[in-house]
C-alpha cells in the first residue's frame, strides 16, 4: 500500500461506532473456530513440539531468506514458470497489469488472497478495464456489498442470510431466497460461468517451497482449484515471507495451519503447483507467473523484535481468542489484516504514524501468543511497537502529546527512586476531596479524565504496603 | 546479471557482508521429530481408519470386491440420475470395466481431455488416487494427460476408485515419493463452505458428493 495515500487508521474512532450486530456475528464465528481448534489440538500429543518446530523453521528461513528465495526462483524457472520481483505495491500492480494486457485479458477470476488485498489489486484492474471477480463465497458476497472483511476466514460473517439474499436479488437480478444452501447454489452457478470464461486466474499462496519452486494453496470451496486450473493464464501474488525451505518443513505447517484456522485436520483442497501444465489435455494454465511481493517485508526483517511477525501463517487463531477483536470485529483495524496480527503487522508495514493506534488495540492478555501456531510473541511485539510509537522510528518522529510525555517523565523519575515513589503515594490522597463522589473519584482533569470518563477510580489511600505487611505476616503464621 | 532490489534489501536487513549461496545454521537437525515416521497398523485397520475419516468428512466410502463394481455403478447412476460422465484414462480403471458398465446403463461418456465447457456438464467424474492418507481421509492425485485435473473438480459428483496399495503412513512418505510432480492435489472430503451464517454447505464450487470405493479382493 502506498504510504503517501494510506489514510490514518483511527481504531479508537472506528471501534466506538461498531454496529452491535458485528460483535455478535463475529463471536459466533470465533467461538466455533476456538472449539474446533481445541478439539484438533487435543488429538495431537506432539502439538507443542510442532509449534516450536514451526517457529524454529520460520526463524531459520527468515535468517536465510535471500538464499531460499534465490533457490525458489531458479527452481521455478527451470519448471517453466515466470518469476517477477515487486519491491513495492505499485510494482506488483504494474507487473500484473502488464501480464493481463499482454494476454488481452477482459475478465479475471480471483481466489481469496491477502497479498492482492494488500496491494489493492482489484482497484487497479478495474481502472484498467479488467473485471476482477472474487470467487471465494464470502469474498464474493462482500465484493458485491462493497465492504471489507469482518473475519479472516469467514469475511462475510457479519451479514445475515436475509441481507445476502437481498444483495443477490438486487445485483444479480434474480429472486434469491434467504437460505444459505440456496444462496451458495446460486453463487456456484454464477461463478461457474466466470471460471469457464475468464482469461486469467489470480491467486495468492499459503506457502512457496524453495526446493522445487512449488506454490502451495490451501482452500475449502474449490474456487482456488478453479482459478488455477480453468484459465490459460495463472498469476500468483505471494509475499516473500511465505517461502519454506523444503517439503519436509512444509509438513509441519500443513499440520499446524488448518487445525489452527478452522479446526479441520486438513482443509478440503491442498494444491501443489510447480509451474505451468505440460500438455493441453491435462488442464491447468499454459503460462504461470509468480509475483514475489516485498512491500516493506525486507525492512521489517531488520528489526530483531518486530520481524517475528513474518513467521505468520495467516490462520486467524489469534483473532479468534482476542477480547478486543471479538468486540470490534475486523473493520476497526482499517487494513487488509485485522486482529492481533494486524495490530503488529500494519504499523510495521504502513508506519507507526498511520497505524499508531493499533499497538494499543490490545489488553496484552497474551491469549494470542498462547494459540499462535508458530509462537509469535505478539504481546512483546505490541509493547515494542508502543515504544516505537512513543519514541519515534524511521517512519515517523515522536508522536506522543506533551502532557503524556511530561507525565511519563515524572512517572519514570518516581519509579526509579523508591523514596520519591513513597512520598508521592503519601501525598496523592490530598487530592481525594476534590474529586470524590459517593466514595469514588470521578471527573478528573486530562489526562486522568481518559480513565474517569469511562469509570470512577477508587480513592488514593497509600495503604498497600501496610496491607501487604499485615497480610504476609498472617500467611506466614498459617503455614 | 540484473541486480534484484528485493534480494538486495533482504541482504542489507540481514547485515550480510558477502553473498552466500547456502543457508547458515541447520534446518533439519533442529527438529528430528518432523522426520519421525508414523507407524502404520495392519492394512485392514488402515483401510477402516481411512474410510472412517472419509465418513467424518461427509464423504461416502465403501469396500468393494472387483466383481461387485458393476452393481455399485448401477446403484450410483440411478441414485443420482447420472446422464453424462468422464473417467481417467488409466489401465487399472479400464481393467475394472467401469466405462463399459456406464455405457450399458445408457450414460454418455466423454473424454477426460474434453474441453472444460463439456466437462462442466458432466454429472460424474471418476479417478483413481496415487496415494491415500488414512489419518486425514485424504486422496492424493497427481496430474498428467491420462489423469487430468478437471475430472475431480468440474463434475458434481467425484468417484475415486482406490486400492490398499495406495495407502501411505503419512505426508512425509507421500512427499518423498511425489515432490517431483508438476501438480499434486490433496482432496480431503467434498467441496465445502461455511461462509453464510456459518452454515456448512457442500459442493459450493467443487463436487458436492465424494464417493470412495476401496477395491480389495
Amino acid at each position: 500500500m502506498n504510504r503517501a495515500t494510506q489514510p490514518y487508521i483511527g481504531f479508537e474512532e472506528y471501534s466506538e461506532h461498531v454496529p452491535q450486530s458485528i460483535p455478535l456475528a463475529v463471536q459466533q464465528a470465533t467461538s466455533r473456530f476456538v472449539s474446533g481448534r481445541a478439539a484438533r489440538v487435543a488429538e495431537l500429543p506432539q502439538w507443542e513440539e510442532l509449534r516450536q518446530i514451526g517457529s524454529d523453521i520460520r526463524q531459520h528461513t527468515m535468517e536465510n531468506m535471500d538464499v531460499y528465495l534465490t533457490r525458489l526462483e531458479a527452481a521455478l524457472q527451470s519448471a517453466g514458470g515466470h518469476v517477477h520481483w515487486a519491491e513495492k505495491a505499485e510494482d506488483a500492480r504494474r507487473i500484473v497489469l502488464q501480464i493481463a494486457k499482454e494476454h488481452n485479458v477482459k475478465t479475471a477470476v480471483k481466489s481469496k488472497s491477502m497479498a492482492t488485498e494488500e496491494i489493492e489489486l482489484n482497484h487497479a484492474l478495474e481502472a484498467a478495464g479488467i473485471q476482477a471477480i472474487e470467487t471465494d463465497l464470502g469474498e464474493y458476497i462482500i465484493q458485491l456489498a462493497g465492504t471489507g472483511p469482518s473475519h479472516i476466514i469467514v469475511p462475510a460473517v457479519h451479514l445475515k442470510k436475509e441481507e445476502i439474499a437481498a444483495l443477490f436479488s438486487e445485483k444479480l437480478d434474480i429472486h434469491a431466497p434467504a437460505d444459505p444452501i440456496e444462496l451458495a447454489r446460486i453463487a456456484r452457478e454464477v461463478l461457474r460461468e466466470k471460471f469457464l470464461h475468464a482469461e486469467m486466474g489470480i491467486s495468492g499462496g499459503n506457502f512457496l517451497i524453495a526446493e522445487t519452486g512449488t506454490l502451495v494453496m490451501v482452500t475449502n470451496e474449490g474456487n482456488g482449484r478453479m482459478c488455477t486450473t480453468m484459465p490459460d493464464l495463472h498469476v500468483a501474488v505471494v509475499g516473500i515471507d511465505k517461502v519454506v525451505p523444503d517439503w519436509e518443513s512444509l509438513t509441519v505447517f500443513l499440520k499446524l495451519l488448518a487445525r489452527s484456522a478452522t479446526g479441520q485436520k486438513l482443509s478440503t483442497y491442498t494444491q501443489f503447483i510447480t509451474g505451468p501444465r505440460r500438455a493441453e489435455g491435462e488442464f491447468g494454465p499454459e503460462e504461470f507467473h509468480l509475483v514475489l511481493l516485498d512491500n516493506g517485508r525486507s525492512k521489517i526483517l531488520k528489526d530483531p523484535v518486530g520481524r517475528d511477525v513474518l513467521k505468520c501463517i495467516r490462520c486467524g487463531a489469534c483473532a479468534n481468542v482476542c477480547p478486543v477483536y471479538k468486540n470490534v470485529g475486523g473493520f476497526a483495524y482499517g487494513s487488509f489484516i485485522s486482529g492481533p496480527i494486524g495490530a503488529i503487522l500494519s504499523p510495521q508495514m504502513l508506519g507507526t504514524q498511520t497505524a499508531r493506534e493499533l499497538p494499543y488495540a490490545s489488553t496484552l492478555c497474551g491469549a494470542c501468543a498462547d494459540v499462535c501456531p508458530v509462537k509469535i510473541p505478539i504481546p512483546t511485539i505490541l509493547r515494542h511497537l508502543r515504544r516505537r510509537v512513543a519514541q519515534g522510528d524511521e517512519f515517523s518522529a515522536l508522536t506522543v502529546p506533551v502532557p503524556i510525555r511530561v507525565a511519563a517523565m515524572f512517572a519514570s523519575i518516581a519509579l526509579a527512586w523508591n523514596w520519591i515513589y513513597r512520598l508521592g503515594a503519601r501525598l496523592l490522597p490530598v487530592i481525594n476531596p476534590f474529586f470524590r463522589r459517593n466514595g469514588w473519584l470521578s471527573g478528573m482533569p486530562y489526562p486522568l479524565s481518559r480513565w474517569t470518563k469511562v469509570r470512577p477510580l477508587p480513592p488514593f489511600t497509600a495503604r498497600f504496603r501496610r496491607w501487604w505487611n499485615v497480610r504476609s505476616a498472617k500467611w506466614k503464621d498459617s503455614t | 546479471m540484473m541486480i534484484n532490489p528485493v534480494i538486495e534489501n533482504i541482504r542489507r536487513s540481514l547485515g550480510r557482508t558477502a553473498q552466500i549461496s547456502s543457508p547458515q545454521g541447520t534446518l533439519l537437525s533442529l527438529h528430528p521429530a518432523i522426520c519421525e515416521p508414523r507407524l502404520p497398523k495392519s492394512v485392514d485397520s488402515e483401510i477402516e481408519y481411512f474410510l472412517s475419516e472419509i465418513k467424518k468428512l461427509s464423504g461416502i466410502g465403501q469396500r468393494l470386491s472387483a466383481d461387485k463394481i458393476a452393481d455399485a455403478v448401477k446403484i450410483l447412476v440411478s441414485e443420482h440420475n447420472i446422464q453424462k460422465a468422464t473417467i481417467w484414462d488409466t489401465p487399472y480403471l479400464k481393467q475394472l470395466g467401469i466405462a463399459d458398465s456406464l455405457r450399458s446403463l445408457g450414460v454418455e461418456l466423454i473424454s477426460p481431455n474434453a474441453n472444460k465447457h463439456d466437462m462442466a456438464l458432466c454429472d460424474l467424474g471418476i479417478t483413481e488416487a496415487d496415494y491415500l492418507l488414512p489419518e486425514t481421509g485424504t486422496l492424493v492425485l497427481r496430474s498428467s494427460v491420462e489423469k487430468p485435473r478437471g475430472v475431480s473438480l468440474l463434475p458434481r459428483i467425484h468417484l475415486a476408485v482406490i486400492r490398499p496399495e495406495m495407502l501411505r503412513a503419512d505426508m512425509h512418505q507421500v512427499f518423498a515419493e511425489a515432490k517431483d510432480s508438476r501438480y499434486l492435489v490433496f482432496i480431503t472430503g467434498p467441496s465445502r463452505t461455511a461462509d453464510i451464517e456459518l452454515t456448512v454447505t457442500l459442493g459450493v464450487h467443487g463436487p458436492k458428493n465424494l464417493y470412495v470405493w476401496m477395491i480389495d479382493g
